[in-house]
């Protein structure tokens, strides 16, 4: 009987450590200056259902020095996506991203979106997560002092720390919850053809609004059948057909 | 050395040059026709004899020698200079077509012999003179002169050449020997587009030698001499140019008196050039360190200072030197280290140009300073030119310079070093940062922990905790509350039963039992009722803790006064049943008033 558990651990597990086995050696090709092997091998690990944010920034290193400046930026897009807030990340996205003809001018927004995004993209969903329930049992702790110490000065002050406590982790269950669907919903594509005219209406026979070219990225706002509707970082707006696009 | 001072010697006194120096030549026309008469002429600047002449089996001698003699004097700043030519003229008259050399001729002076110069002659077929057609000479126009006559032609000193290769281009003026050409007109020199050129200097007046061309003899005079470098790859064509010439025509006789008062006129004649085209050929492709020059190199390269300190400026000289495009090279690239100052090369020339093309120098320097000590390599200098002699490219380099640079003055390196440590990082060049390489959260794609049901079980589990935390809590602190009150509640009966005990006592007289008995009656008493041990409570802490509880300032007194006088009466008992009696009384009556007082 315990022969048969190890057996099925080891193999539960085997995979895990063949994954990565697969991105030491995919680095070391990378390193190698190999860069075709090794995407080719990043790859593989990404179509076994397995992903990081070093996978998805390895990966797009990879196909920025063999020249797929779309691929380097959607994998560093995807990157960024699950860990928002780190530095190499985002240098290697703007460096790609200075290799995009179109240059889209950002609409300014208000400060407060502005600081609230800051703060949200601090961290991952997880590490939100993590936040919000560290937060929750030192509430908790507060609680009980509230209720079981004699001395007013230590009930006012573990009142005053409750409050704050739960008040944290209610925003970092909210912010995790604002990540983990950006996460899941993925409604950010970046375009791979490489110059694609956008339509005013979801046909052929629309009016051509504007003119973009490949690596630029967009929001999808809207589809239909083959045609989805996309919105520029700098508020156009327009449709497209989903094969010129990959979601990030 | 010497021989520029030699040379000064010479200019200053020139009459050195007068008693040592004699000059014997011969000189003569270098082409003539069969049939005609030409001077064959020798200079001497002494008097000399015995004149040998050379074979002149070839000529004629018609006439000669005939002698003669020039002398001058000149005054200049007080120094008198006197000179004799003496010459001798033979007439000669060509038999025979043919080139022909004529060996020098030899001559004696003061005994010594002199051997002059040797010649080439060209003899070419004479023409029969064409009687020119005067009759009705135009008025004022052009002049009546045929294109065989005069004409004007752009001489390439060679058809096909490499890209940048120097080649000259002389202009040349061929005339008729006997057309008096007085003077030029509207002189549209040739422009030479696609070239880099480079003029010769020539002297303003324009001499004319003789010369053969198409089998005929011209007077021929260089009008202008450039050295040209094609810039531009194929066919380039020099297109044609023109200009007038003013020829002094004789007006035709009408009488007989005319010939000897002839009128003459200066008619004007345009010429114009053919066009000419030349080959150029492209550079086959060039090495590293090739920076235009094409031609016949050598470099060569100085450093001003081999130890310096911080901050000194230091010169890198290169020097070109040789023959080609000198003009048109850049200067060479030197890889110099990053944190060197250094400052846009500068360049200068020194450059001839002659009918054999542009040579010379041209220097570069490299100025630099050095900002931190250490020891550095001023790398090689790769100088790469194109050879057209041998279609191929050739790389001279220049030595390597070790340079040592130590800390300079304190003061100096004080001010000047403030401002310069902070130097901004230089971007040499931009890319992406590395690959990370600590794999340890490999997930499932899309998975967050946020949102699962572990996740929301944490918070239930902790709110759980919590709560059981909390009941276990909240029931031992109630246990605990009815253990005191028990003991509240029992004080007031031990007291009683332990004042009973001493009234025991009292009737038996034992006194020290009674007194004791009092006292444990009230430790006992304020231990239960105060919630303090037995062990450390004490007079003072029981009078402190009884003010804590509003007990009256009256009783605290009684209370006190019993426990003095029970621990007075225990070590020294005194007094009679009365004394001891009216303690009891005292005692159980503080007892009662306590009772009701802490009871609250």
């Amino acid at each position: 009987m315990r022969i048969v558990h190890t057996i099925l651990g080891i193999v539960l597990i085997l995979p895990v450590f063949g994954q990565i086995d697969k991105m030491k050696t995919a680095d070391s090709l990378y390193t190698a200056e190999k860069y075709q092997e090794a995407v080719a091998l990043y790859e593989e690990v990404l179509q076994e259902g397995k992903e990081s944010a070093e996978l998805y920034f390895n990966l797009g290193n990879a196909y920025f020095k063999t020249g797929d400046i779309n691929h380097a930026i959607l994998n560093f897009e995807r990157a960024r996506l699950l860990d928002p807030n780190d530095e190499d990340i985002a240098f290697n996205l703007q460096v790609a991203n200075q290799y995009v003809v179109t240059s889209v001018e950002p609409l300014p927004q208000p400060f407060f979106a502005r600081w609230s995004n800051a703060v949200i993209n601090l961290n991952s969903a997880d590490s939100w997560g993590r936040i919000s329930l560290i937060a929750f049992f030192c509430f908790l702790v507060f609680l009980g002092l509230f209720l079981f110490a004699k001395s007013a000065g230590i009930k006012r002050f573990s009142f005053i720390l409750g409050i704050l406590s739960i008040v944290i982790s209610l925003f970092a269950f909210s912010f995790a919850s604002k990540q983990q669907s950006k996460i899941r919903n993925r409604n950010h594509a970046i375009v791979f053809c490489p110059r694609v005219t956008v339509k005013s209406s979801p046909s052929e026979n629309g009016t051509d609004l504007f003119l973009i070219y490949e690596g630029v990225k967009v929001e999808i706002t809207d589809s239909l059948d083959v045609w989805k509707e996309v919105k520029l970082l700098d508020g156009n707006l327009g449709w497209l057909k989903d094969s010129c696009i990959v979601r990030i | 050395m010497i021989k520029q001072l030699l040379a000064l010697l010479f200019i200053l006194n020139p009459a050195v040059i007068f008693a040592d120096g004699v000059t014997f030549e011969m000189s003569a026309p270098n082409a003539v026709e069969t049939g005609q008469q030409f001077r064959l002429s020798f200079s001497l600047n002494k008097e000399g004899g015995n004149l040998r002449l050379p074979d002149l089996s070839n000529f004629e001698i018609l006439m000669g020698p005939s002698k003669s003699e020039s002398s001058s004097t000149q005054i200049i700043n007080g120094q008198v200079t006197h000179s004799v030519t003496y010459s001798y003229i033979y007439i000669l008259r060509a038999k025979n077509e043919g080139t022909f050399e004529i060996r020098p001729a030899t001559i004696e002076v003061d005994g010594a012999v002199y051997e002059s110069n040797s010649l080439k002659i060209q003899v070419v077929k004479g023409r029969t003179p064409q009687q020119p057609q005067q009759d009705n000479p135009p008025e004022g126009g052009a002049a009546d002169v045929g294109k065989e006559d005069l004409f004007v032609r752009v001489a390439l000193s060679k058809s096909s050449v490499y890209r940048g290769e120097q080649l000259l281009a002389t202009v040349k003026l061929y005339a008729e020997p006997d057309l008096p050409i007085q003077g030029f007109e509207e002189v549209n020199l040739p422009e030479y587009e696609g070239f880099y050129s480079q003029d010769i200097d020539m002297p303003q007046q324009i001499s004319f030698t003789r010369e053969v061309y198409n089998d005929r003899i011209y007077k021929v005079g260089v009008l202008k001499k450039t050295i040209l470098f094609p810039q531009q790859n194929g066919t380039i064509t020099i297109n044609p140019f023109s200009l007038t010439c003013l020829v002094r025509q004789q007006v035709g006789p009408r009488s007989f008196f005319d010939d000897f008062f002839s009128s003459y006129r200066t008619a004007r004649a345009r010429i114009t050039s053919e066009p000419v085209s030349l080959q150029v050929r492209d550079l086959p492709s060039a090495p590293a360190g090739f920076t235009g020059a094409v031609g016949n190199f050598s470099v060569n390269a100085s450093l001003s200072n081999t130890h310096v300190s911080t901050n000194d400026a230091v010169t890198l000289e290169v020097k070109v030197n040789g023959s080609g495009n000198i003009r048109l090279i850049r200067n060479p690239e030197l890889e110099l280290p990053s944190d060197f100052e250094v400052y846009d090369p500068r360049s200068t020339e020194n450059i001839r140009t002659t009918d054999n093309g542009m040579s010379g120098t041209k220097t570069f320097e490299y100025l630099f300073q050095p900002r931190f000590e250490g020891d550095y390599t001023i790398p090689q200098i790769h100088f790469s030119y194109f050879n057209p002699a041998s279609g191929q490219f050739v790389t001279k380099s220049t030595p390597e310079f070790e340079l040592h640079v130590s800390k300079g003055d304190e003061e100096q390196s004080a001010t000047v070093v403030s401002s310069l440590r902070k130097e901004d990082v230089q971007l040499i060049g931009q890319d992406i940062r590395f690959i990370k390489q600590n794999h340890t959260k490999l997930r499932q794609r899309g998975y967050t922990f946020f949102g699962t049901t572990g996740f929301y079980a944490m918070y239930g589990g902790g709110a759980l905790a919590f709560l059981i935390v909390f009941m276990v809590y909240r029931k031992k602190a109630r246990e605990n509350a009815n253990l005191v009150l028990m003991r509240n509640k029992k004080a007031n009966r031990i007291a009683k039963k332990r004042l009973k005990e001493a009234a025991g006592f009292m009737k038996n007289n034992q006194d020290e039992q009674f007194y004791e008995s009092i006292l444990k009656a009230f430790w006992g008493y304020l231990s239960d009722k105060l919630g303090i041990e037995v062990a450390i409570l004490n007079r003072e802490r029981a009078v402190e803790e009884l003010n804590n509880r509003k007990v009256t300032r009256a009783l605290i007194d009684d209370f006190v006064k019993v426990i003095e006088q029970c621990e007075f009466a225990r070590y020294a008992p005194s007094g009679g049943s009365k004394a001891r009696h009216d303690l009891y009384k005292q005692a159980a009556s503080v007892m009662s008033k306590m009772e009701s007082q802490i009871k609250r």
